[in-house]
């Protein structure tokens, strides 16, 4: 069994099933990219995994460190080593990026509001953060925002993986992480996500496009389609859909290949 | 003892001046020929009065309820002093302004208030004085199944620039009792003045306060309203624009629970033009916890290019809880920019998930979303000493 297991995982939004029989394995220290045409369920799949609200689990189980993550609450899933960065990161008006990352460490690392002896001192947290940022080419004056608030597309995302590094989850999820960002956002944004990379992380990058996956070399390749993989394989895979696009599984004028 | 005028003789006319016993006195009779509010006045139709009956409280607590803190080196001139101490002595600038912009005959608990007010504070700011600290008032109450009537007159001269806070505070949060707590401002012109009324009474109590400034030509009025205690709170927030170029900033944030009931009306009232107005009411309820905004701007005939803004935003975080919010317009003059708006709704289920995503428990991201829902508005609070005491308070109340 691999570290993060999903098993036949089916799932609706508003009463129609999107999901119809996911199973996937994620070793730490693996890259997985599912790749899918619009509307195959990608979002469904990430948003499942992390526990959103808004999607109903029809059957199926997915197990990370002995625990069935289906019942548990989102922060559970993300104190356990879960972290996913939203295709589209929401803004939170009021409260701080900085107040955001350090309850969300001090979360993570069981500060419950008693225990100080758990909390993250300002010092680690500042030099942590300076760090992460470098990578991430940004600069600090987005710390004092509003969470998100007045970020171009850019900084949203890079901004996310802010938080990933931060947080150092085992078992990272990227939601088209890729999608609306230029060519130096996705090199910053991969450079940071490659420098994460080792034997303690394992990944699932979720795109439409081909075009990250150049930065981030996945070990594995999954092919989504009508909420099902239609394709397990390597690398290549990414390679074969440059070319072909979804026309083997869908007709439709949607290519994988960003048309700028 | 109910509220008669035996107990206006025995427990507040001693000492008073004689222009006052009258209007008090007056004020009573007022109240005795006003009946209570039914639910058929378009004002009270959601604010239930008939629980309450104000002879259960009628012993008065007054005086030495009130604690004023003088900023050092106030400037010459400057007066402050306990209401009725300054009745006595300055009745040229008291006489002609108490209770003229809070009329005793605007109901029965105006009228209540203004025959047996229990002291509070007079200040007056003389032309060009600034004051660079804040002057705060504390007014307390000491015990429960009595009156706290505290009032409030501010006068800013030409040009004077201060700012000043009422904090009404229980010594005992289980108190029952009626509390009151209403202020009058009066800018002079081209005045700047910041007044802040933070409301704690205790959760069993019943209160009714108003507070109305009136806004002379050029002169800016920021009214910041903070209302956390009572079982029943009716409070009216009040702004008459009357010389050109007049501005009222009207901000107010509650935070009710349990079984709290708070009703706000407000006005905006632009007599002449080029004024401007922006209220901006928020509140989060929970529990069984209601509330009732109802907000007029009023844009008068002769008001042209008037700039008017109102919007009352409500967290509502249980299913119990229940907010009612009710914009009005009465627009007289067409070349005049009014924009108002009101939400009622939870915490965004987005914004609770992706909080959580991160690790965060659920009561600690609740926390946060509230907070963060009142951020915005806690920064237009005028001064810093305000600004961390309503914080405090705020973050002990959420919990």
């Amino acid at each position: 069994m691999a570290d993060f297991e999903i098993r036949d995982l089916k799932a609706s939004v508003e009463g129609r099933q999107i999901l119809k029989g996911v199973t996937l394995g994620i070793n730490k220290g693996e890259v997985h990219a599912v790749m899918g045409p619009n509307g195959s369920g990608k979002s469904t799949l990430s948003h499942t995994l992390m526990g959103h609200p808004g999607y109903t689990v029809d059957g199926g189980e997915v197990t990370f460190k002995g625990k069935n993550v289906l019942e548990l609450e989102p922060d559970e899933r993300a104190r356990l080593g879960m972290f996913l960065a939203l295709q589209y990161p929401v803004v939170v008006p009021g409260i701080s990026m900085t107040n955001f990352l350090r309850t969300a460490l001090n979360a993570k690392r069981g500060y419950d509001g008693k225990d100080k002896s758990k909390q993250i001192s300002p010092k680690e947290f500042r030099s942590m953060l300076k760090t992460e940022l470098e990578v991430l080419h940004m600069d600090d004056s987005f710390l004092p925002r509003y969470i998100n608030d007045g970020f171009s597309g850019g900084e949203k995302k890079r901004a996310e993986i802010l938080q990933m590094a931060m947080l150092k989850p085992e078992i990272a999820i990227l939601d088209e992480t890729d999608s609306g960002l230029d060519i130096d956002s996705i090199k910053f944004v991969a450079e940071a996500v490659n420098r994460m990379r080792g034997p303690e992380l394992g990944v699932l990058i979720i795109t439409h496009y081909t075009r990250i996956l150049e930065f981030i070399k996945p070990d594995f390749v999954h092919v989504l389609v009508d909420g099902k993989f239609v394709l397990d394989g390597g690398p290549e895979i990414a390679d074969r859909l440059e070319k072909t696009g979804y026309s083997e599984w869908v007709k439709e004028e949607d290519s994988p290949k960003e048309v700028a | 003892m109910p509220f008669t005028l035996e107990t206006l003789e025995k427990s507040v006319l001693q000492g008073e001046p004689d222009w006052l016993r009258e209007r008090r006195q007056s004020a009573l009779a007022t109240y005795e020929r006003l009946p209570m509010p039914s639910k058929t006045d378009e004002e009270w139709r959601r604010t239930d009065v008939s629980g309450f009956n104000p002879a259960e409280f009628s012993t008065l607590e007054h005086q030495n309820g009130l604690k004023l803190e003088r900023p050092s080196g106030l400037p010459p001139g400057v007066i402050l002093e306990p209401l009725r101490v300054a009745a006595k002595e300055h009745p040229d600038l008291v006489e002609p302004r108490l209770f003229a912009l809070l009329r005793a005959g605007r109901d029965r608990f105006a009228a209540l208030h203004a025959a047996f007010f229990t002291g509070g504070t007079f200040l007056y700011v003389p032309d060009g004085v600034e004051i660079d600290e804040p002057i705060l008032g504390q007014h307390f109450s000491h015990e429960g199944n009595n009156s706290v009537l505290p009032h409030t007159l501010i006068v800013a001269g030409r040009g004077a620039r201060f700012n000043y806070l009422d904090e009404y505070i229980a010594e005992d949060d289980a108190e029952a009792g009626y509390r009151s707590g209403s202020t009058e401002i009066f800018a002079g012109e081209g005045s700047q003045v910041g007044y802040v009324a933070v409301q704690k009474w205790g959760r069993h109590v019943w209160h009714f306060a108003d507070q109305r400034a009136e806004v002379q030509k050029d002169a800016a009025v920021k009214m910041f309203n903070v209302t956390l205690g009572g079982r029943f709170s009716k409070n009216r927030v009040e702004a008459s624009l009357v010389g050109q170029g007049a501005e009222a900033e009207l901000k107010a944030i509650y935070f009710a629970s349990g079984e709290q009931f708070f009703d706000f009306h407000t006005l905006q009232d632009h007599q002449v033009g080029n004024t401007r107005s922006d209220l901006l009411f928020k509140g989060a309820l929970q529990d069984t916890a209601r509330t009732v905004y109802a907000g007029l701007i009023k844009i008068e005939k002769h008001a042209a290019r008037s700039d008017a803004y109102q919007a009352n935003r409500n967290l509502v975080l249980s299913d119990e809880a229940m907010a009612t919010s009710i914009p009005m317009l009465e627009i007289d003059n067409n070349d005049v920019r009014c924009t108002h708006g009101a939400t009622v709704g939870p915490v965004d289920p987005d914004h609770m998930f992706y909080l959580r995503s991160r690790g965060i428990p659920e009561q600690t991201a609740k926390r946060m979303l509230i907070q963060g829902f009142f951020g915005a508005v806690l920064e237009r609070i005028p001064f810093e000493q305000a600004r961390n005491l309503v914080e405090a308070e705020l973050e002990s109340r959420i919990g």
